[in-house]
């Protein structure tokens, strides 16, 4: 664990796995992987909370689960979004712009 | 739908944990392979790249309980934890498991009965429309046909008026010997109690018009079991009492009118020309209040109805039906015998209940210190107050549930023993089931008890007060100060129960031998009755000719010292009763005829039921038919009717028989009419020789051997003298005296049952809390007994201090037992409730019982050896 890296802001995980999995059906390594990969390695998930994420998200109904054959044939559980999840992500981007420009004027205020 | 998912999810984490459990570990296994796929592409060995997937991913368990966690079943897993956790527990002390489990389950089940039994009996809805407005008028005296049809033509508050009456008369069933009682009732009866047929019609206008076809209406449950349920039925003709009758309805399953063992309905016929109909009253009246008719106008209706009887009848002091006459809810009417007697029993049962409630407690309370050293580790593991406290809850609830399921099994299984020894009349207990409410309330009780037994202790978990036990070493002294406090409270509390049940045993005990020791005129000894019933088709001659036989016979056969025959038995059947003539008094005629009831006899009557004649002389030969027309009469009669005169041959007006003129020519002593407590009427005899032969009469049997011993022999005299005669009731004087005092006896059973009950729980209780702090105290004994103390002494101590809480109990006891003897008031008889013998029995039984339980542990106490005692810390 990079004691460098940021720590995760408390409830954007969900926020983040949301997104990933909006854009398309994905396993759980699969999502570690993404949002190291597109945050360049700036962010970096705890397997743990992201496999308790992803369970709570689903009991929640805010995605879904199957169970698929992946590229060289292996089983994987894939996470889909649901309709209520597409929502949810609105709402939470929503809320995450608003919160991300209050922080912004606070930091550049002089 | 997301709560669909939800609680889809859960249940899957609850019934199908292992699969999920797979399922994660599938996914994880996955997860890390990939990683290694992926650190093996980056040019690691393969050895090093599964380490360095290892690595990055965390403690595989540590990260499996936080991914578990996140399944929204933390609550289940902890309580099922618990709930094993506390079956381990009772299973590990079985004693403890067996002897709370018992003593719960009997007052829960107890408790359960009666309450179906109440629910039943009080709760349930009476089967009419709109029970609450319907409403009895009436009085004392019972009402004329005169009477409801001129009130009828006045009522204005009523909707719908009727009456109804009890005539004695009754259905034969096939097999010869079911009697079916029947009520006659206005035509407007089933109107105003708003029941339509199940079958067929009821009753319609005309139906009771003199001259009318006569037409019944059979309960379902007679058309079940007489009938086969044949829809058939409607049309067909059934004998009633030698009327050939036509079926028109069936009513439905479920309904009673007045009480359950009413099975058959007729027209109430009034024939202005039947001297019933002026004469005397036998007939109650109800009504339907129109919906829109507020309180006070019934008063004013009551007012208006009195006055107008008043205006129309000439009614004597002696009962003066203006006086007493006043509107009745019928529930009330109806239940009202029945309700003190069922909630007296439910109040008992629920104290029996309550103590087995503080003996659990007590017991609960003992063992959270006992388990002084679990607790100590369990909460130096971390576990906290809130959590041990949840613990105790689970398992206090464990139990109970248990005790639940016990006391239900004990609730079917003696639920029928039970009915059958409720005093219960009119046919109330057939009605009553176990059903699914019952199961509801076992449930609650249950889980209320595992609750009530579990909250002292746990206040004293919550509140720090067993801390001393918890941390401290066990068996040493002083800590347990405080809980003794509590557990002397628990014994006060249970003495307090117990000495309220032992009294309104006591009470009932002594009101009993007091019903037992009133003389009721007969001698009930060694004394046979049965109900010989010819058929109505027999003629007079050779229906007089049987009776005749039957007596001369019965008299000869072996044991048999006296024979005679009655209209009506004596305590048991009461009813033909009429307005009376009687000569010298002038003052008391027509309507101001006084009231008296009517019995024909055999000569040999009085001496078969042990009757003494206290003037003049019993029938003998000389009362025959042609001879002058005799009567005698009773000693009220006598004492009343012609105050200090000589009453031989003075002479009454038999109305019944029609003879104007009869001889009186012997008084009897005076004998219990109906019941063996209240106002007992006056009665007048005939000798049988002189009337009309009737079908249905009582064949009394004075024997010097068992009664019911003779019973077989009896009916193979009357089959042997007629076939047309059946025979019904074959019983003992003494079992119809019996019958009589049903409800106090029966009452007197349960309740003793449950004071029994009561006692041995209070006992055991005082019992548990003192052994349970000698046994604490056991290193100090020892000390003492090492410094010289006398074995004496301690148990005195022992004994001293077991006993005051017990005093206090039943000094509390007694004062709860004045405040509430009120329940018992109506089944008492010759004993005042405040009784102070019964209440210091009580309190001796319990001081003697209470000692007694002290005394074991205090004989222990002062046998403490002090070398084993020292060693044993």
């Amino acid at each position: 664990m990079g004691s460098r890296k940021p720590d995760m802001i408390k409830g954007t995980l969900d926020m983040l796995i949301l997104k990933v999995v909006s854009l398309e059906p994905i396993h759980g390594w699969g999502i570690s992987e993404r949002i190291q990969q597109i945050s360049e390695d700036e962010l970096q998930v705890n397997q743990g909370s992201l496999y308790a994420s992803l369970h709570r998200l689903t009991r929640q109904g805010w995605l879904k689960s199957e169970w698929r054959v992946t590229d060289n044939n292996r089983r994987a559980r894939y996470y889909l979004i649901t309709r209520a999840g597409q929502r949810r992500l609105g709402t939470e981007l929503q809320h995450w712009a608003r919160l991300a420009g209050a922080v912004e004027r606070i930091v550049e205020a002089n | 739908m997301r709560w669909l998912s939800n609680l889809r999810w859960r249940l899957r984490a609850i019934f199908r944990r292992s699969e999920m459990n797979r399922e994660l570990d599938e996914e994880m296994a996955f997860h890390l392979e990939m990683e290694a796929k992926k650190n093996l592409a980056s040019g690691l060995e393969p050895q090093e790249a599964r380490r360095r997937a290892h690595a990055s991913f965390g403690g595989k368990d540590s990260q499996r309980e936080l991914v578990r966690a996140s399944w929204g079943v933390g609550m289940v897993d902890v309580t099922l934890w618990d709930l094993r956790q506390s079956v381990r527990q009772l299973r590990r002390h079985p004693a403890f498991t067996t002897l709370a489990t018992l003593t719960l389950a009997l007052g829960i089940g107890g408790t359960v009965a009666l309450f179906s039994v109440v629910d039943g009996v009080l709760l349930r809805a009476l089967p009419f429309d709109a029970e609450e407005r319907l409403l009895t008028f009436w009085s004392a005296q019972n009402w004329r046909g005169s009477e409801f049809d001129y009130l009828e033509e006045r009522v204005s508050v009523f909707e719908g008026f009727a009456a109804y009456g009890q005539n004695g008369n009754t259905l034969r069933g096939r097999d010869g010997s079911t009697l079916v009682t029947l009520l006659e009732g206005t035509a407007t009866l089933f109107d105003v109690l708003g029941t339509p047929a199940h079958l067929g019609r009821t009753f319609v206008t005309g139906d009771d018009q003199p001259g009318a076809e006569p037409v019944a209406v059979l309960s379902h449950g007679l058309w079940s079991q007489e009938f086969g349920a044949d829809p058939a039925i409607l049309g067909t003709r059934i004998d009633l009492g030698g009327v050939s009758t036509t079926v028109v309805g069936v009513m439905p399953e479920g309904f009673y009118f007045p009480t359950p063992e009413f099975r058959l309905w007729v027209p109430l016929v009034r024939d202005p020309d039947d001297q019933n109909y002026q004469g005397n009253g036998w007939l109650e009246l109800i009504g339907r209040v129109r919906a829109d008719v507020a309180p006070s106008q019934l008063e004013t209706e009551l007012v208006s109805m009195t006055t107008a009887l008043g205006e129309r009848f000439d009614y004597p002091d002696a009962w003066d039906k203006t006086k007493g006459a006043y509107f009745t809810p019928l529930r009330e009417h109806l239940l009202g015998d029945v309700r003190p007697a069922v909630l007296l029993l439910l109040g008992s049962v629920a104290l029996v209940l309550l103590m087995a409630c503080a003996n659990v407690t007590a017991l609960t309370l003992t063992r959270t210190c006992d388990r002084s050293g679990e607790l100590a580790v369990r909460s130096a593991l971390g576990a906290g107050r809130v959590r041990l406290a949840r613990q105790l809850l689970t398992e206090s609830l464990t139990l109970g549930l248990l005790a639940g399921a016990v006391g239900m099994a004990l609730a079917v299984g003696l639920f029928d023993l039970l009915v059958a020894s409720l005093p219960l009349q009119g046919g109330f207990q057939e009605t009553l089931s176990l059903d699914w409410t019952t199961f509801a309330v076992a449930l609650a009780l249950s889980l209320a008890v595992g609750g009530v037994v579990s909250a002292i202790p746990i206040r004293g978990l919550l509140a720090g007060r067993l801390e001393g036990a918890l941390g401290g070493a066990r068996g040493q002294g002083g800590d347990a100060a405080p809980d003794g406090r509590m557990q002397g409270a628990l014994v006060v509390a249970e003495v307090l129960l117990a000495v309220m049940l032992v009294t309104g045993a006591t009470l009932l005990v002594r009101s009993v031998s007091h019903l037992q020791s009133l003389d009721s005129g007969i001698d009930p000894e060694g004394v046979l009755v049965l109900d010989v019933l010819a058929e109505q088709t027999m003629d007079d001659a050779s229906l007089r000719a049987f009776h005749e036989q039957v007596v001369e016979q019965g008299a000869a056969l072996p044991g048999v010292q006296a024979a005679g025959l009655i209209n009506r038995l004596p305590i048991r059947d009461g009813g033909w009763q009429g307005p009376v003539g009687v000569e010298d008094r002038p003052d008391l005629r027509d309507e101001r005829r006084p009231n008296s009831m009517w019995r024909t006899v055999s000569p040999g009557y009085f001496q078969a039921m042990g009757i003494e004649i206290v003037q003049g002389r019993a029938f003998d030969d000389r009362d025959g038919p042609d001879a002058m027309p005799t009567a005698m009469v009773s000693r009220s009669f006598a004492a009343t009717m012609w105050p200090g005169q000589d009453p031989i041959g003075k002479r009454v007006g038999d109305r019944i028989s029609g003879t104007e003129s009869v001889t009186v020519v012997g008084v009897a002593e005076e004998v219990r009419m109906y019941g063996l407590v209240g106002p007992n009427t006056m009665a007048m005899y005939r000798p049988k020789a002189q009337l009309a032969p009737a079908s249905g009469n009582v064949l009394v049997l004075r024997t010097d051997i068992e009664p019911t011993a003779l019973a077989a022999q009896a009916r193979g005299l009357i089959r042997r003298l007629s076939s047309g005669v059946a025979i019904d009731r074959i019983t003992s004087m003494q079992a119809v005296v019996a019958d009589a005092m049903v409800e106090p006896l029966r009452i007197r059973f349960l309740l003793s049952l449950f004071a029994l009950l009561g006692l041995v729980l209070g006992t055991v209780g005082v019992y548990g809390v003192v052994s349970y702090s000698v046994t604490r105290r056991k290193a100090e004994f020892g000390i003492r007994m090492a410094l010289g103390a006398q074995p004496a002494v301690l148990l005195r101590e022992v004994v001293q201090g077991g006993i005051v809480p017990v005093v206090g109990g039943i000094l509390g006891g007694i004062v709860a037992s004045i405040i509430f003897a009120g329940a018992l008031a109506s089944f008492l008889f010759g004993v005042e409730r405040t009784d102070p013998a019964s209440f210091a029995l009580a309190g001796l039984v319990l001081l003697g019982a209470g000692a007694l339980a002290a005394a074991i542990p205090g004989y222990r106490a002062s046998r403490t050896d002090p070398v084993e005692a020292l060693r044993g810390e």
